[in-house]
């Protein structure tokens, strides 16, 4: 049997598997395992409800543990010879509404930086067929807009938006997103919820193993009612040099948004 | 008889099959022209417009290519136009009359068209009958049931009655009734419930769920508590939502009492005789 376990945080990558044998990862609080039969793969995951979320371990071994004891199991028949399984991280396939842990202020005429993290999705492909997409932290659902009657699904988390570098965990299960909000109103902004459009952003992977994406700037206009939503077209630069790990979900071509305010802040 | 196999004789001897030979001609290919081009227009708008605007195009298009077919055929054979119309309006009136009910099925139908409540392919509740919008047509809407019935409500019914559309917003509330015994601290029953809702990422955190004391029970405190899922899986979030309350209930040891009867028969009477099953 063979553990894999690195400082790095680099879990992902193309794994080769034998007929009949199952590798196992450890990410965050998901449990996956995959079998590879002849013409068929086995796919089986759960996640713990009991999790540290500062735990930044994981690890990758070869098991022969029967795929039942996982509660979701799959199954996927394809002829393939190669038995290469392609693991990808994605980022979520719909926005994410952060709430700080503690709401704050930004006063008038300010800016400021924070560090939301969000968590991360696998992609199981072999060859160039798609197996699954999976997320490794279900988050609760949760409706942004400004009533009942119209806005959009988004996932909801909660972020301790931290405001220095240095001061971020590192964590193999969740990405990083620099966030800038400038706040050109005259008035304070009081800030309880961020929806982060985090479909439209690719993923970059640090020195360190550790995911990040480029930075979203966030304006709010002098009027209040309009802010601007800006999504860079490079990785960020406190991170040194990056490599990129998968692309956005949706491509835009603009890559600079207006929105009515209470659709980016609450 | 003589004289009717008389009259076909004359008729197909006179020429005249030839007519309604073509007249037959032109309805055929009046059906298949109607359904190729209302067919085709389909196809053509099928991604700008919903169910219920295509079955309305596809319907109206048909209609009226098979009518400029038929009154064609109808030139053909020799009829006059004005004349049939004019006909056709006193035999509308008298018609009219003697159908009430279509007649008024079918205005309602027409304003249920305009006014839009539901859509083909919506969830609809009407009276005790809730079901899948399969169409809606110029005299009924066709509904089909859960339990896979077919239902056919007069346009009449419809306009009279309320009708609830259950697919209509992207999110629906569910309303949980739980009541805990007279014992029990309200603020930790609130904290339990709330920390359900949490956990259940079925349940909206967005908006928030809603707690509400009922009031003082025969036998419980009454709690309405309401929490928000999207449309889709609404019936998920009801089952499971449920079962979670029970079990966070029983972990935390918060009482869901039932009515519990006691028996008093009056001081002036004795008790009641009790027997042991092994005694008898």
């Amino acid at each position: 049997m063979t553990v894999e376990t690195k400082n790095d945080l680099t879990w992902w990558g193309k794994f080769k598997l034998e007929i009949e044998n199952n590798k196992e990862w450890h990410v965050g609080p998901l449990k996956l395992i995959v079998r590879r039969l002849n013409n068929e793969w086995q796919i089986a995951h759960e996640s713990k409800d009991d999790f540290d979320s500062l735990d930044f371990s994981w690890e990758i071994k070869d098991t022969e543990e029967q795929l039942v004891s996982c509660s979701n199991n799959s199954r996927y028949i394809l002829h393939d010879t190669t038995g290469e399984l392609i693991v990808i991280p994605r980022l979520a396939d719909r926005s994410i509404v952060s709430r700080p842990h503690m709401p704050f202020n930004l006063a008038a005429n300010e800016e400021i930086v924070l560090y939301v993290s969000s968590p991360l999705w696998i992609d199981l492909e072999v060859g160039t067929t798609h197996l699954k997409s999976l997320a490794i932290q279900r988050l609760s659902d949760t409706w942004f807009g400004p009533s009942t009657l119209e806005g959009d699904f988004c996932y909801a988390s909660t972020t301790h938006c931290r405001l220095n570098y240095e001061d971020l965990p590192k964590r193999s299960h969740k990405a990083i997103t620099p966030v800038l909000i400038k706040n050109r109103s005259e008035t304070t902004l009081l800030l309880e919820r961020l929806n982060l459009p985090i479909p439209l952003l690719p993923l970059y992977k640090s020195l360190s193993g550790q995911l990040w994406t480029p930075q979203i700037t966030l304006i709010r206009e002098k009027d209040g009612d309009m802010a601007e939503l800006k999504v860079d077209n490079v990785p960020p630069t406190e991170i040194g040099t990056v490599e990129l790990v998968s692309e956005a979900r949706d491509k835009t071509k603009d890559n600079i948004l207006f929105r009515a305010f209470n659709t980016v802040f609450n | 008889m003589n004289d009717l196999w008389t009259d076909i004789i004359t008729f197909l001897s006179s020429g005249n099959i030839w007519i309604f030979i073509r007249a037959c001609i032109l309805i055929v290919l009046g059906i298949v022209f109607a359904k190729l081009i209302s067919t085709a227009l389909i196809k053509l708008v099928s991604n700008k417009m919903d169910n219920h605007r295509l079955m309305l195009i596809k319907r109206g298009s048909y209609y009226l290519i098979l009518i400029l077919f038929l009154i064609s055929a109808l030139r053909e054979l020799g009829f006059n136009l004005s004349v049939l119309l004019g006909a056709a309006g006193v035999f509308s009136v008298a018609i009219g009359f003697a159908s009430q009910t279509s007649a008024s099925n079918l205005i309602s139908g027409l304003f249920l068209v305009a006014e839009r409540p539901f859509t083909v392919g919506d969830i609809i509740r009407v009276g005790t009958t809730t079901g899948e919008v399969l169409s809606i047509d110029l005299l009924s809407v066709k509904l089909r049931t859960f339990d896979n019935l077919f239902v056919r409500i007069p346009n009449e019914s419809l306009i009279k009655s309320e009708v609830t559309t259950l697919t209509r917003f992207p999110i629906r509330r569910l309303d949980v009734l739980v009541g805990v015994a007279y014992k029990e601290d309200l603020k930790k029953v609130r904290a339990t419930l709330d920390d359900v809702a949490n956990k259940n990422p079925l349940c909206l955190e967005e908006p928030k769920p809603l707690y509400i004391f009922q009031g003082f029970g025969e036998s419980s405190l009454d709690i309405q508590y309401s929490v928000w899922a999207k449309r889709e899986k609404f019936l998920e979030l009801k089952n499971s939502i449920h079962e979670e309350i029970k079990n966070a209930f029983d972990e935390n040891e918060i009482e869901i009492p039932f009515p519990h009867r006691t028996i008093y028969t009056g001081a002036e009477t004795k008790p009641f005789p009790v027997n042991m099953g092994n005694d008898t």
